[in-house]
């Protein structure tokens, strides 16, 4: 009997260990998965997210949900707080950012960034290739491989400031200059729908407020329209320069009639006046004048 | 002959043995063969049984320990991998919650993706619905990872990263340079909002005009009329810094021979090839929001080489192309060593 019994011990031994080899290689498998899933920072997780992860998987405790629900609300509230916050002092707003990490060392980590908004109007989208590298007690960051896509239709200056910036590899410089081209759009949006409201029988914007053109006219003298033309242009290096001109359209018998300067020299002498008075005042004066006012 | 007591007996195999010994040399005159039969059978006998209950002892009291402890191991070797499985799948979920929730951001301005995306969301919600218990949290942890993701992005595109500080009492701005790429230094401010907003505390280098800026600046209304203009001077001057430094390191056969700490001036030394005349180039950035000069100047023995074609166009291209690019092209044209 004692000999059968120390036989049992012997199979049950051999079985066990073998079970052992078979769950250590099972295992060992999984932390080399698990160890690459880290590698991407994204899901790099800590703090009150490695708490909800423990939750999941299984390691419950009683009353356990309610309090990783809680401290997480908590903080993803506060980030969201903090969101809205940088989106309005940074006058951009951020749709979407997916990271891909390429490489990831000690030293070195190499992600791919896809970031997508708008800022106001103009919509975009960002793709570009991001290095950290340790040196010493800093870290150097670089970016290489800049895409930028803009619906870049309306912006006939602003593609080749576009395609210098992807080749300086200039990132800040085109958030810089949007931004800064998307606050001369928006005076120019504001001051052609102030005058637009204000003198509604001589102002009109025939490509919308958002488009470059106010035409001036009087009711009365359909043939002579004034153009206002307020074109914001963008340099290859990012200098930002609002331009505007008046043009105008007078019939020639019209100008027969009036041989002085006044009429055909318009366009020069807006020039002057808006150096003088600045931009919404000098357009104000020569829509005073059209509308044949007698205010001042 | 000496008569000794025999050891008391204890069932102990050995005293048994040592009994037995006894008995024997008390005998050993006697014929052992003569020896009762039955008592030496029943001595043998009860030695074997001994001697196998000792070996017994040995082994018997750790086979079951033994496959305990193997029980054990194998036991916490399922946990650890059950463990790790769930921790795998629940980032699998994780990251497709993360896509989809990105999907939808993008393109919440194009109405042709609505369908797509009402699709994506039953999809969703139908494989939520089956771990509805945890779904709640899996989507808050998504969410989580995408603020931090926006943040991020917020900050690598160059944001001011604003942070209330001091209980809302103060603010606390980080301005960020780059030039090419190359991600230079960042400058800090620190502002009291209260009584009105107020510059406490900067590290901005004494050369930008700081004052001047924030006296102009609309900032109590909008702190952006601050912080662009202070940007843009920032990201200049580093610019014009690094294009510097970029010329000493890769043109060693031009010589800086002056410059200064807001890098608004620059005179570089050029030797023009063949004759070896040197030619003195003064490069002036006035405009400090710029990284390119507002004026070009040469000066050289040969009076007559500032106005030669080639240094004309020399001329503009310094005028055009950052310092340190523009030297490559002259020296590929021949026009400098």
């Amino acid at each position: 009997m004692m000999e059968k019994m120390s036989e049992e011990n012997i199979e049950d031994v051999r079985v066990l260990e073998a079970q052992i080899e078979h769950l250590q290689a099972e295992v060992a498998a999984l932390q080399r998965q698990q160890q690459d899933n880290h590698k991407d920072i994204t899901f790099h997780l800590r703090g009150h997210m490695q708490d909800a992860m423990s939750y999941v998987c299984g390691q419950k405790q009683a009353g356990e949900k309610e309090k990783v629900l809680s401290k997480l609300t908590e903080e993803v509230e506060e980030l969201e707080e903090d969101l809205k916050r940088q989106t309005q002092m940074n006058g951009i707003s951020l749709n979407s950012c997916t990271t891909k990490t390429l490489q990831s060392s000690g030293r070195q980590l190499v992600q791919q960034l896809c970031v997508s908004g708008h800022c106001s109007e103009l919509v975009f989208q960002v793709e570009f290739q991001l290095s950290e590298v340790k040196k010493g007690q800093r870290s150097e960051r670089t970016i290489s491989d800049l895409n930028v896509v803009m619906d870049t239709s309306d912006l006939q200056n602003f593609s080749s400031f576009l395609s210098g910036v992807e080749e300086s590899r200039d990132l800040l410089l085109f958030f810089r200059t949007l931004r800064t081209f998307s606050d001369r759009c928006d005076d120019r949006r504001r001051t052609f729908q102030h005058f637009q409201e204000k003198y509604p029988s001589v102002v009109s914007l025939p490509g919308g407020c958002r488009s470059a053109v106010m035409t001036l006219n009087h009711p009365e003298l359909p043939g002579c329209v004034l153009f206002v033309h307020w074109s914001v242009e963008v340099s290859r290096e990012g200098r930002v320069t609002p331009k505007i001109e008046l043009l105008t359209k007078i019939p020639e018998k019209a100008l027969q009639l009036f041989p002085s300067q006044a009429v055909s020299g318009a366009a020069e002498a807006f020039q002057s006046l808006l150096r003088i008075l600045g931009p919404e005042a000098a357009v104000e004066s020569v829509i005073m004048a059209v509308s044949l006012s007698q205010d001042t | 002959m000496v008569t000794q007591t025999p050891p008391k007996s204890k069932k102990n195999p050995q005293l048994v043995l040592d009994i037995f010994i006894w008995e024997a040399t008390q005998n050993k005159e006697k014929d052992l063969r003569s020896m009762d039969g039955a008592s030496t059978k029943g001595v043998l006998s009860h030695l074997s049984l001994l001697e196998v209950q000792a070996r017994s002892r040995k082994t018997q009291p750790r086979q079951p320990s033994r496959v305990k402890e193997l029980k054990a191991k194998a036991e916490a070797l399922m946990t650890q991998r059950d463990q790790l499985k769930a921790e795998i799948e629940t980032h699998k979920s994780l990251q497709k919650l993360r896509a989809s929730m990105d999907k939808q951001c993008t393109h919440e301005e194009e109405e042709e993706e609505e369908e797509e995306e009402e699709e994506e969301e039953e999809e969703e919600e139908e494989e939520m619905a089956e771990d509805s218990e945890n779904s709640q949290l899996l989507r808050l942890m998504a969410r989580h990872t995408q603020l931090k993701d926006l943040l991020h992005a917020h900050d690598i595109i160059g944001g001011y990263n604003v942070i209330k500080t001091r209980k809302g009492k103060g603010l606390c701005v980080s301005l960020t340079t780059a030039y090419n790429g190359v991600y230079l230094e960042n400058y800090n401010l620190e502002m009291d909002l209260k009584p009105t907003l107020r510059i406490s505390r900067d590290n901005i280098p004494p050369f930008i005009p700081l004052k001047s800026l924030a006296e102009q600046s609309n900032m109590e209304t909008d702190i952006r009329t601050l912080l662009d203009p202070l940007s843009q001077h920032l990201n200049a001057f580093a610019g014009r810094k690094q294009q510097l430094k970029l010329v000493k390191e890769l043109h060693k056969s031009v010589q800086v021979m002056e410059s200064n700490a807001l890098c608004s001036l620059l005179v570089l030394m050029f030797t023009v090839p063949r004759e070896k005349t040197a030619v003195l180039c003064s490069l002036e950035y006035t405009d400090h929001t710029r990284c390119l000069p507002t004026r070009v100047h040469f000066e050289c023995e040969d009076k007559g080489l500032p106005d030669s074609p080639e240094w004309k166009k020399n001329g503009s291209l310094l005028m055009e192309t950052p310092v340190h690019k523009a030297l490559i092209t002259m020296k590929k044209m021949g026009d400098i060593v």
